[in-house]
């Protein structure tokens, strides 16, 4: 573990034993007044009971039930560097950054590592009151009341991190604009950075957000970010979140979000490429006639492993859920989808549909699949079910007797089957814009990043 | 334009064809009879290569080319095509992106450019009309949610689109109303010239009506039995097979 950014390392590197939780927590002791110094009052703040809290859990193993399906601390394990004193890189990512989804005019952030680009920033305005800026408001440990037990990644996030995004709609105001939040990842060194982010959407604010993580650098890197959302009652938020990263990624996202009584959360997370990503999504229906929808996209080939874990608790009457997550598991790659929704006592007419389909490809890929229901409440419809399953042999060959190749007919079919969760994208020009990225992907074509003009590579 | 020559033909290892020969030239209609299990749809998979049927002996020209050797989709750019007794459902797939990857791989082996987007959609429009196929149809996904009859207008309509040169149409007619079936057949009727070819596969002759056949098989045990004109056709229509069983 270093202070690092580029030659510039100050290394207690590996100190105590290799690897494991103590070459983090023993960073954290030795570079606690560097970390502090260069960090939000308000995630100082959390650091002692962050630490404390990562010390007793540690990493979790395959035996703690929502880590089953991915071994973190092996992700954990390699000597990153931090940028702890926080050094900037020099390139301005708006002008080598041209986003390319035609059609779709955003409010574009940049956040370069973990720290938000604040050089320039875009021109558009946003609406009266609303604020994107690197601050955190009554930041806390695990962000939204969950029903969870303390989070180890969470803690670490806090322990470690220095810089927090808000995005914060007051009460009534509608931002027209999609606000567009870009992750580049650069750096010539393996480097771990640590993200925050604090979403609150005020009684009756709507808001659409994409965040579109991208890496620049042929390099290893290890994110953390924990994401904490508050829709306000009768609030209306969307959050898009789209990775195209490459092999020598690690990402580990929590996402934790409250809906009050009558606000509606859509959250997508679509992976098109990545190394290890694990996406935990949690959100508490809170007040009456909340409502969320869930979806997920994941094409995976090579090496690659996709673990979405979610829980969606129903607290209150009347409440709406929906969840849909797909899979194509190709080649050696490995998912896992866990979803477990739980229905209180207290949430009668709780309406709450779960389905998680897959495709695998290979008989080398792996496809683990979770769903659970639990519920405590007499008056509900629920569902919820799972899929495993390999191309139609029958249609393939359909196909085929038209003139189509077997290769042109899988891609076809591949298509196919992820489109039913870009379907769902209500923001339109990113709907068609995942339709021709996922064609891309399946072809093969996608190998680096499409958007991005930072590494010389994308090609627009 | 098609030579079938002692053709024998297994799936999952029982031997279904057992010496089928049959010759057809262009502009020939050839009608296939028989009882269920005669063979006739293992005929048809057989000479589009389905993967799940095995050749064990026998050979087929098509236009001179060793048809056994060709993939699928190498047969379909040659000029063959198969009217699926049940056409499959594709959901997710749009019928113009299904058909526009069709028509541009058949061009691509032609050596032809793919056509734009506009011309393409033109085409489709008025191939539609061949079939009466409703543009509603067509902007949806391939065959899902299709009532049977509108599945095998469909089928029509891409044959329409593909313009091939063989055709196979495996009981075309089944589950289709007197309009329906007047419908495709027709259509089907509007698509031939005097340089294709078709194998019917029917149990009825209503179907026949339409086409008229130059000549009718009967299959039996994987093998050709009897062959004659159309008046074959109408004698089964009325007497059944077992008399030609007993000869």
């Amino acid at each position: 573990m270093q202070n690092s950014q580029a030659a510039k390392v100050t290394a207690p590197s590996q100190a105590g034993r290799a690897g494991g939780e103590s070459q983090y927590l023993d960073l954290f002791r030795s570079e606690r007044a560097l970390i502090d110094a260069h960090s939000l009052p308000e995630l100082n703040a959390l650091r002692d009971e962050a630490a404390a809290t990562f010390e007793r859990l540690g990493f979790p193993t395959r035996k703690v039930e929502r880590y089953r399906y991915t071994d973190v601390a092996a992700a954990f394990a390699p000597n990153y560097g931090l940028n702890l004193s926080r050094l900037r890189i020099p390139a301005n990512p708006y002008e080598a950054f041209r986003c390319d989804v035609p059609n779709l005019s955003t409010s574009v952030y940049f956040v370069v590592n973990d720290q938000l680009y604040k050089e320039a920033l875009p021109k558009a305005k946003l609406p009266e009151g609303v604020v994107v800026d690197s601050q955190l408001r009554s930041a806390r440990l695990d962000g939204q009341p969950s029903t969870l037990a303390p989070d180890p990644i969470t803690a670490l996030n806090a322990m470690l991190g220095q810089d927090g995004l808000l995005i914060y709609i007051p009460a009534g105001v509608r931002v027209e604009r999609p606000i567009q939040v870009v992750n580049i990842l650069r750096s010539a060194v393996p480097l771990m950075v640590n993200r925050r982010v604090q979403i609150i959407a005020e009684a009756g604010a709507e808001v659409q957000l994409l965040f579109c993580d991208h890496a620049a650098d042929d390099q290893d890197f290890l994110a953390t970010q924990v994401v904490d959302v508050q829709v306000g009652e009768g609030a209306h938020v969307e959050i898009y979140e789209l990775e195209e990263t490459h092999a020598r990624c690690r990402r580990f996202s929590n996402l934790t979000a409250d809906v009050a009584a009558g606000g509606h959360l859509t959250h997508a997370t679509l992976t098109l490429t990545c190394g290890i990503t694990r996406n935990q999504t949690d959100v508490v229906l809170s007040g009456k006639g909340a409502s969320v929808n869930l979806y997920g996209c994941a094409i995976t080939d090579g090496q690659q492993h996709v673990d979405n874990n979610t829980l969606i608790d129903h607290r209150a009457p009347g409440c709406q859920s929906r969840e849909l997550y797909k899979y194509v598991v190709d080649e050696q790659s490995t998912g896992a989808f866990a979803g477990r929704v739980l229905v209180r006592e207290e949430a009668q007419q709780t309406e709450s549909q779960e389905t998680n389909a897959n495709l695998v490809c290979t008989p080398e890929a792996r496809m683990y699949t979770q769903p659970m229901l639990e519920i405590y409440a007499d008056d509900v419809q629920c569902s919820h079910g799972s899929t495993v399953g390999q191309l139609n042999d029958d249609a393939l060959f359909y196909m085929r007797q038209r003139g189509i190749s077997e290769a042109e007919a899988r891609l076809l079919l591949k298509q196919a089957f992820a489109s039913e969760v870009i379907n769902q994208i209500a923001l339109v020009p990113l709907r068609d814009r995942l339709h021709y990225l996922i064609d891309k992907r399946f072809r093969g074509e996608l190998s680096h990043c499409t958007s991005c003009r930072m590494c010389g590579k994308g090609k627009i | 334009m098609l030579e079938i020559k002692n053709l024998h033909a297994t799936v999952g290892g029982k031997e279904i064809l057992k010496g089928i020969d049959l010759t057809i030239k262009p502009g020939e209609i050839h009608a296939l009879m028989g009882q269920n299990g005669a063979g006739k749809s293992t005929l048809s998979n057989v000479l589009v290569g389905h993967p799940a049927y095995t050749v064990t002996e026998g050979s087929v020209l098509f236009n001179g080319k060793d048809l056994l050797a060709m993939s699928p989709d190498e047969r379909s750019h040659e000029g063959l095509f198969l009217s699926f007794q049940q056409p499959v459902e594709i959901p997710g797939v749009s019928m113009v992106n299904f058909m526009r990857a069709a028509l541009n791989a058949k061009r691509k082996y032609q050596g032809q450019e793919p056509l734009d987007a506009t011309a393409f959609l033109k085409l489709m429009r008025e191939r539609r009309k061949i079939v009466e196929l409703d543009g509603k149809l067509a902007n949806r996904s391939v065959n899902e949610g299709f009532s049977g009859g509108e599945k095998k207008r469909n089928e029509i309509f891409q044959m329409a689109m593909l313009e091939p040169t063989m055709c196979i149409l495996d009981e075309t007619d089944s589950g289709l109303d007197v309009d329906a079936l007047r419908i495709v057949a027709e259509g089907f009727n509007k698509l031939r010239t005097p340089e294709t070819a078709a194998i019917v596969i029917t149990h009825y002759q209503r179907l026949l009506d339409y086409l008229k056949p130059d000549f009718v098989h009967v299959l039996l045990g994987g093998r050709i039995v009897k062959t004659g004109g159309p008046e074959l056709a109408m004698e089964i229509e009325q007497r059944g097979f077992d008399w030609i069983k007993n000869e």
